[in-house]
Parts: structure tokens; sequence; C-alpha cells
């Protein structure tokens, strides 16, 4: 009996103690819905005087400069993903300041079933604008059109949907400009000639994909890499397991190989990590984040990675938020050769994009060297 | 004569089929790639198969009272990512303590799937399924909805996985204490004959006086804790704490039981054969890009060499029980 | 006998009303209309039509949760149907890319389907002593393996010819054809298992395999018959998956299984076999649906979203025996 008692305690302080730990959460929740509330109003009130800005579209181009009150939805692939996060942050911290509201919601799972859910969800709402990173190219097309029929400007950043589903895509640094760095990357460290591998994310990685083609066809076509012989491409799922797993069997396929590429943030630190505790004398570069890449990055044979590449993530995420911004406003409407200022990273004109749609490219890749990574570590 | 009975005694038991499997695998992988069998291969296999391994005891004892847990993953992370961000933000360091810290929270994980399952008789698979998202969801939480912990975020605390301890790998020797703890606690301790009691019948076990909620409360605290300590080791392995790491990772730990001839109802199975259940798959993802099969195939082939295990298993027992009722017959 | 309802509180009076209300379902009643009045004042974006606009995509997990349901109260379980469903959406997709007319890629999708779970039927009832977990864990690798396979190393396809797509994605009024569809079949089903002869074979092996057999039931014969509609329902799934996305690919219905178990299970279908039945699933269905639509229109993070369903499977099924239990002692002291 008595156990019986303590046992049904013992549930009791279990409940509680798992309701305390969404209760923490769902505190930060309902002060955002407290905030939220207070500004639908606002921006109930901002949406008809936009809606009037629109059907007066001769005096549009005087009102730029005003993003105030709009209300945005910005959608990650998956949650816990740190990469995405740093884009984020400053997307936010970008509209807040120029006065609008912004949503980060996280599919379930990084799939795309999981991110039309997501998408439903947000068309119910009376969102000016959605900024979604893809989890597939093509899967969202329907629930995309959906919004943009209903009024909501889409734009993407990251990884883009195909170009029917996106008025515009903020790419990183442009497809073609991250192959050329890893494969002059490939090059140097090779010195020109030898076998190397790539380590991708997974077979479906849309981002993966395009930059893999891109540096395909840069050997293809020209002589200077006629002696890099690409042996395989593997995928390591962006698991650190899978990944070290791959890395192994790389090496053990081709004793004499010389570079792993791994354009994915989980694959090249596993790799970095495997290749460096082995001594490896196979060389590491690619995409990564200079935080977790720290501790690898460094000249001569104690480290793996010489230097490897990503690009400015707080830029991307405020240029992201100016151009979703820009495109509410109807400032930009997505066509080729549209330009608009997006604060203090300048002007910036609208380009064609490999798919056939439009792209706003940000800069050029980030190069991470020994001397700058632990400097970038601390913000990224 | 002799001869016939070390065959019959081969074939009749599970655990030296197994090996034959195993032995098989190598043989077949180094025809094709010399360089597998060699023993840094080898250590690295077990080194990057060790979280799988470790919790594969665990699961092991679950099974053995016909349960099964599959939020073992989410248990990891969340321990996992719990010592990640403590030493990410310098409360803790070294190495010790972050184990302790991590199987701490294992612990207390299992022990709540434990008593849900024990106490309020709800299904294993449901209960864990329930824990599953709950615990995966309270990782992402502490890691501020994405932060990662890596290398050098970490300190000194994943040093013990590049360490070695007369010539073996620091994450090697905690497999293998681990294996030797276990088998000598199924096998010599009071406690571990109750689970294999427990497991067979359960109502006999009732009668004879053993606590059956106790001890169904104490194989999901067990597997809590080795998934605590399969954190410290996945944190460790890698030099990086994600809160989505090994999801899915749950159903190899039971592929890799089920292979080493643990029955899902309970009552069979043990730690040789966990084993060698979970080198077998080990064997199995680590051969796949090793005999050149193309990446876009190799979970085809996964698939496909489990199932092959498992049929082959079967197949061989079959024969093995027939032969066992003939030799009554006579 | 086999309890029509999954689960109930001991000792109920037996007044029929009252029976009707402590029963399983009826306190699942009483929660879809406490959570639809709490979602109401939770989300001012939740009304009738946006619930009927965003249900399409968790319906089509609804049928796997029909199928699901026998096999949960056979006492086995299926996890390759996610796997199933990618397989069938991608060469749906191809097969519609390849020009064939609508109504055959429809047909081929439950076709494949069909054939993926005859493949299971086949290995779970020639080897009778594997249990379905691994069997299935397997053919969930390989299935979605032939499907990485096939799509190559763009892991995805978008279907060029999205009219028959669009078609089966209309809706009458509001009300979209696949609600309609659902219902139907959750009725057909329903009353197979709850008044057929088969339903009640389905209940006896659950409840006691070995004298389900011995009372002449041909348990290998209705484990295959299951196995092989379930990959049909997956063909299906699949079908109105890719409505919602014209295209597919390699991820394609993962974990499609843990959200149809889910629902099953929370409908008072017991893991452990031989309880349940329909109605408690579809209602604990559009409850899971009705929630997760509600909190995801205030943005609720998706991981708290699973925690609160991850409590909610653990207490609904907790909740009950506990009570029984503490009764007991409290009885016998």
């Amino acid at each position: 009996m008595k156990r019986k008692v303590i046992s049904a305690l013992l549930c009791v302080a279990m409940a509680t103690t798992l309701l305390a730990g969404c209760g923490s959460s769902s505190s930060t929740t309902t002060d955002t819905e407290a905030e939220e509330t207070e500004e639908t109003e606002e921006a109930e009130e901002v949406e008809e005087t936009e809606e009037a800005e629109e059907t007066e579209e001769a005096e549009e181009t005087e009102a730029t400069g005003s993003y105030a009150g709009q209300k945005i939805a910005l959608v990650g692939k998956s949650a816990g993903n740190a990469f995405f996060e740093i884009a984020a942050a400053t997307f936010v911290s970008t509209v807040e300041a120029e006065g609008g509201t912004v949503d980060v919601v996280y599919p379930e799972e990084a799939t795309a079933d999981a991110q039309i859910k997501v998408l439903d969800n947000l068309i119910s709402q009376d969102y000016d604008a959605i900024c979604l990173s893809a989890n597939d190219t093509n899967a969202l097309q329907a629930k995309l059109e959906e919004a943009m029929d209903a009024g909501i400007a889409v734009s993407s950043f990251d990884s883009a949907p195909n170009a029917e589903s996106r008025q515009v895509f903020v790419n990183q640094a442009g497809t073609t400009a991250v192959a050329q760095a890893l494969v002059d990357a490939v090059y140097d460290i090779t010195d020109g000639a030898g076998q190397w591998a790539i380590l991708s994310a997974t077979s479906q990685a849309s981002n993966q994909n395009a930059w893999i083609e891109a540096m395909e066809e840069i050997i293809a076509n020209d002589d200077t890499y006629a002696d890099l012989e690409l042996v395989e491409i593997a995928y390591g799922d962006d698991e650190a397991q899978k990944s070290t797993d791959q890395t192994e069997a790389l090496l053990q396929n081709y004793p004499d190989l010389e570079v792993i590429c791994a354009p994915t943030t989980v694959g090249i630190a596993a790799a970095a990590k495997y290749l460096q505790d082995n001594g490896s004398s196979c060389k590491l570069t690619g995409l990564g984040l200079p935080s977790e890449m720290e501790a690898y990055t460094g000249d001569g044979d104690d480290y793996s990675c010489p230097y490897f590449y990503l690009w400015d993530m707080e830029g991307l995420g405020s240029l992201s938020a100016y151009a979703t911004m820009a495109l509410v406003n109807g400032e930009i409407t997505g066509a080729l050769g549209e330009t608009f200022t997006a604060g203090d990273l300048g002007e910036f004109t609208i380009t064609e994009a490999d798919d056939g749609g439009t792209e706003i490219v940000l800069g050029l890749p980030l190069e991470f060297t020994p001397e700058n990574v632990s400097e970038y570590a601390e913000l990224y | 004569m002799e001869k016939k009975s070390l065959w019959k005694r081969i074939t009749g038991s599970r655990e030296a089929l197994l090996a034959l499997i195993l032995i098989l695998l190598f043989i077949i992988v180094t025809g094709f790639n010399s360089s597998f069998l060699t023993p840094s291969s080898l250590q690295q296999l077990i080194k990057n198969n060790a979280v799988t391994m470790v919790m594969a005891l665990g699961m092991l004892c679950v099974m053995l009272v016909g349960g099964i847990d599959i939020s073992i993953m989410s248990t990891l992370a969340l321990s996992g990512m719990a010592i990640g961000m403590l030493l990410k933000y310098d409360y803790i360091s070294g190495t010790i303590v972050p184990f302790i810290i991590a199987i701490a929270i294992g612990t207390v994980c299992g022990f709540l799937v434990g008593l849900v399952v024990s106490r309020a008789d709800v299904p294993p698979i449901i209960a864990t399924m329930g824990f599953m998202y709950i615990y995966r969801a309270m990782g992402y939480l502490i890691s501020n909805g994405g932060e990662w912990a890596s290398a050098s975020a970490l300190g000194s605390f994943s040093d013990f996985a590049t360490t070695k301890f007369l010539g073996l790998n620091c994450v090697i020797w905690i497999v293998i204490v681990c294996y030797v703890f276990f088998y000598w606690f199924m096998k010599w301790t009071r406690t571990g004959r109750k689970i294999y009691a427990v497991g067979s019948n359960p109502e006999a076990a009732d009668v004879s006086g053993i606590n059956v909620r106790n001890i169904k409360l104490l194989v999901f605290t067990i597997m809590g804790l080795l998934s605590g300590l399969g954190g410290a080791l996945q944190v460790g392995i890698y030099a990086s704490a994600m809160p989505n790491m090994q999801k899915g990772g749950e159903m190899d730990v039971i592929a890799a039981c089920v292979i080493g001839g643990v029955s899902m109802s309970g009552g069979r199975g043990t730690v040789i054969g966990a084993l060698l259940g979970s080198l077998i798959l080990a064997t199995i993802v680590k051969a796949l890009p090793l005999v050149g099969i193309g990446s876009l195939a190799q979970n085809t082939f996964k698939g496909v060499l489990i199932l092959v295990v498992v049929v082959v298993n079967i197949i061989l027992q079959r024969i093995s029980d027939r032969n066992a009722l003939k030799g009554r017959e006579m | 006998m086999a309890g029509k309802s999954g689960r109930s509180i001991n000792n109920v009076p037996e007044n029929p009303v009252k029976k009707m209300i402590f029963s399983w379902e009826g306190i699942l009643v009483l929660l879809l209309i406490a959570i639809n009045i709490f979602c109401s004042i939770f989300s001012e974006f939740y009304n009738i039509s946006s619930l009927l606009r965003q249900m399409p995509v968790y319906l089509a997990e609804v049928f796997l949760m029909l199928g699901m349901a026998f096999i949960l109260v056979m006492g086995e379980i299926d996890i390759s149907v996610g796997s199933i469903v990618c397989l069938s959406a991608t060469l749906a997709c191809l097969v519609s890319n390849a020009g064939v007319p609508f109504p055959a890629v429809f047909l081929i999708a439950l076709l494949v389907g069909t054939c993926c779970g005859i493949a299971n039927a086949l290995i779970l009832t020639n080897f009778q002593e594997l249990p379905p977990m691994i069997v299935t864990l397997s053919t969930q690798i390989i299935f979605r393996g032939i499907a990485e396979i096939v799509l190559g190393s763009g892991g995805s396809v978008s279907v060029t010819n999205t009219d028959g797509f669009r078609a089966i994605a209309g809706k009458v009024g509001q009300v979209p054809y696949i609600l309609f569809l659902v219902l139907i079949l959750a009725v057909i089903f329903a009353v197979i298992l709850g008044k057929s002869t088969f339903g009640r074979s389905v209940y006896a092996i659950g409840t006691n395999r070995l004298t389900a057999y011995y009372s002449g039931i041909n348990v290998q014969r209705v484990r295959f018959i299951i196995y092989t509609v379930m990959g049909t329902l997956c063909g299906l799934c699949a079908m109105f998956l890719i409505s919602n996305s014209y295209g597919a690919n390699t991820t394609t219905g993962e974990n499609f299984e843990m959200d149809a178990i889910a629902m099953a299970v929370f409908g008072g279908i017991m893991s452990t076999g031989g309880k349940g039945n329909i109605a408690g699933g579809m209602i604990s269905a559009i409850i899971i649906v009705c929630l997760r639509v509600g909190l995801g229109q205030r943005n609720v993070n998706a991981q708290v979203i699973l925690l609160i369903i991850g409590l909610l499977l653990i207490c609904t099924v907790g909740l009950p025996n506990l009570i029984k239990n503490a009764r007991q002692s409290l009885k016998k002291s």
C-alpha cells in the first residue's frame, strides 16, 4: 500500500517536473504572444494603409524606406541547426529595427512534408511575407503558389525552392562562386594534381547538389584542373557517425587520396575530427562553421584543415530581411534587373539564377584561415 | 564421434552461429579490401560504434523482460546536449564531472520511463514513444533553440576519445569494461538471473517471490544509465554536441540486439549475443562502402543484409531444433 | 471476450448513458470538444474553414492509421509504412512524368504499395518466428533505399503534369474530397473490424494467437491480408501526399509510422493486441489534427507540440491504469 502511494507521488512529481520543463518554454511563448497581439493591432492598421498604397502604384515608389508594421514568417529547415540560427538572429533584429515583427518557425523534422504543414499554418495567418530555407526543391511548390495567390510575398534564402515557387532567392554566395572557391582550394592543396573526393550531406540536399554539380562542370570545362581526379561522392547524411564511416572508407579505398572536400557543416567537422585524430596525410576543405572547425584549422601536419569557406551568415540574414521587406512593400517584385537598397549593406541588383529564377547574391564566400578562424569562431 | 558432437555444439549454440557469420563477413570484406582487417581499422570500427555497442547492453536487459525502448536516442541527445552546454558556458570542465552528470541525467530519464512502464502499466513501446518526443524536445529546449557545442567549446573533455591506454583507445576500454561487467552481472548475480526469470515467465517469477515491477523499473533505469553514458561518449568521440544527434539510431540498437539473437518477446538473449549482433551490424555498415557499393545503394544493401542475417539465423535455428528433436526420438 | 473499447475507467455504473460517457470513446469526444474550445481561444485564426483548409496534409496519414489499427489489434507493428509511402510516391511521380494517364498512375501507386505490403506479408508469414518490428525495420530501410536508388543523385522528383493531382485535391464547397474518402474508408474498416468474422478473428489473434490457431482461424492468412492491405493504404496515402507537394523525395513519408501509431494508441488501440476500435482511432486522429493545427497557428515550437503529444500519450494510457491500481489497493486495505 505504502509503495503504491510512493509510486503515485513519484508519478505526480514526474508530471510536475515535465510540466515545469515545458512551462518555461510556454512562458516565453506567451510573452511573445502578448507582444504579437499588441502588434497585430498596429499591423492591421498599417496593412490598411498598405493596401491603399498598392492601389495607387504610381505613388508607391515614394513610400520606400517605411518597413514598419510588417509581419514576416521565417521558416527554417529544422530546429536545432546552429548554422541557421545565426542568420535567423540577424534576420529578426534587422526586421525589428525597421519596426516589423518576425516569427521564426521550424518544421518538426528536416523534411518537405513537415515544411508543408508549417506553410499551411502560416497561410492561415495574416502574414505579409514568408521567407524560407527549403528542405526540398520541388515539394513546396503547391503550397508556396497557394501562399503567393493569397497575397503573401515569398522569398527564400540559404536553400531555394524551384523558380516557380518563389519571388526571389537570396543566395549566400553565388553557386558557381562557391564551387569555384572549393575547386581552387582542392587545386591548391593537391598542388594541382591528385585524387580527391567529396563528402556531402544527403543525396537529396539541394544546396550541396547544386555546388557539386557546379564543381563537376568547372573541372570538366577547364584544362587547368585536368590532373585532379574526383574519385567518389560519398554521403554522410549529416550524421557524425555515418560521416566518420564514409571518411574512413574513402581513405581505405583510395590510399592516395589527397583532399576531401566536404561542403556540409556536420560532415566537415566529423571528417576533420577523424583525419586529425589519425594523423592522416589527407587534408580537408569545404564549407563549415568557424566555431565547429576552430580546433581543426591550422598549418602543418597537426591539423587536418588548412582553410575552409563559408559566407557572411549575418549578412545573409540581414540581406534576406531587407529583400523580404522590399518585396512586401512592392519596391521589388523579384523581376530581373530590379535594384534595392539593403540598409548598411548597400545596393543590390536582382540577377538570374542557375535554375531560371531570380536571385540576389550576397557576395563572395569568406575564407577562414588559421589566422582568422578564432576571431570568427566567436561570432559563429 | 567427437567431431560430430563438436559440430552439434556449434550448430546448437546461437552465439557460435553468429560468430561464424561474423567471421564469414570479415573474410568476405577482407577479400575485397585488405585494409579492413588491420588493427587500426578494427579499433576504429569499435570506436565509431561504441555508442551502439554500449547501448545494446541496456536494450538487451529491456528486451529480456519483453520490453522495448525507443526513447534511448532522445535520452542520449538530452544528456549529451546538457553536458555540451554546461561545458560550453564553462560551468564544468574536465572529463569525469561531465561523465557523471550525463550518466545521472540518463539514469533519471530511464527511471521515469521505468516508473511509467512498471507502475502505470503502459506498454513499453507507447511509453518510450512518448518519452522519445519529450526528451528530444527537452534536448532542443536546453540547446537554446539550436546551439551546438563544438570541439573548441568542449575543452579538454573530448581528449579521452583520442587517448590511448595500454595500446587501446580509452573508448574501447569503456566498451570492454561495460561488456565484462554485464557478462558478470547477467550471468552471476541474483539480479541478473531475476531479469531472465521475469522475461521467461512473468507470472512464475511473480509467484516465486520476484518483484516483477521493480525488475522492470530496474531494466529501464539501466537502459537510461547507459543512454547517459552513450551521450557522453557520443559528445566525446565526435567532439560535438547537437540536439538532433543520433536521431533514429534506436533502431540500429534494436536491430543489433535482434541480430544477436535477443528475443523480442523476452527471456532469451545473452551478452555475447548482443556483442556479436552489434559487431555484425557495425561490420555491415562499415563494409558497404569498402566493397565498392555505390553510395546511393548502401542503405538498400544494409536493409537486405539485416534481413538476410536474421532470416539465416532463423533457418539455422529451425535446423538445429529439428536435429535436437531427432536426437530425442532416438 | 475481447473488449471493443480500448481503455475504460473501472467500476462504472451500468447506466447506459454513463457507460457511454465513461467509455474511452466518450472521453475522447469530450477531449475533442475541450481542445477545439481551447484552440479557438488560443488562436484567432482557428475556425472551420482554416481547419478544413489545413486538414488534407494530415488526413493522408489517417489512411495509415486505419491499417495500423488492424495490425496493432493483432498485437503486431509495422514500421515500414513511411518508406512504402516514399517508394510508391516516387514511382507514381516517375510514371506520371513518363506520360501515363492519371488513373493508371493512381493504380500504379496502389499496386506498388500493395507489392511492398505483400513483400512484408510474405516474409512475416513464412518466418513466423521473426518479430514484425525487425522485419519491417529492414524493409523500411530497403524500400526507402530503393527510392533513393531510383531518384538518383538529385534525390527529388516533381510531377510535370499536375492536373490529375490537382483534381484529387479538389473540394466540395470547403470540404476536401479526401475527408469524404477517409470517412468512408473509416466506416468500412470499422465495420470489418467490429462486425465481421474477419474482424473477430483479428481480435482473437491479438488476444491469444495460439488459442485462435487452435479454434480454427487461419492466422497466417489473416496476417497476410492485413499487411497487404496496409501496403495498399500506403499507396493511397502517397497519392494524396503528391497532391499536396506535386513531387516526391527521399524523405517523403519519414516518421509517418510513428504518427499513425500515436493516433491509433491515443484512440485506445493497445499495442499489446486484442483491444481497441476504429472509432476511437478516428476521434483521436481528429483530436491530434485539431491540436496540431491550433497550436501551429500560433507558431508554438514544433518540438513543444511533439512534447505535448508525448505527454498526452503517456498520460492517457497510464492514468486509467494508475486509477485502477489505486482503487484495487484501496479495496484490499
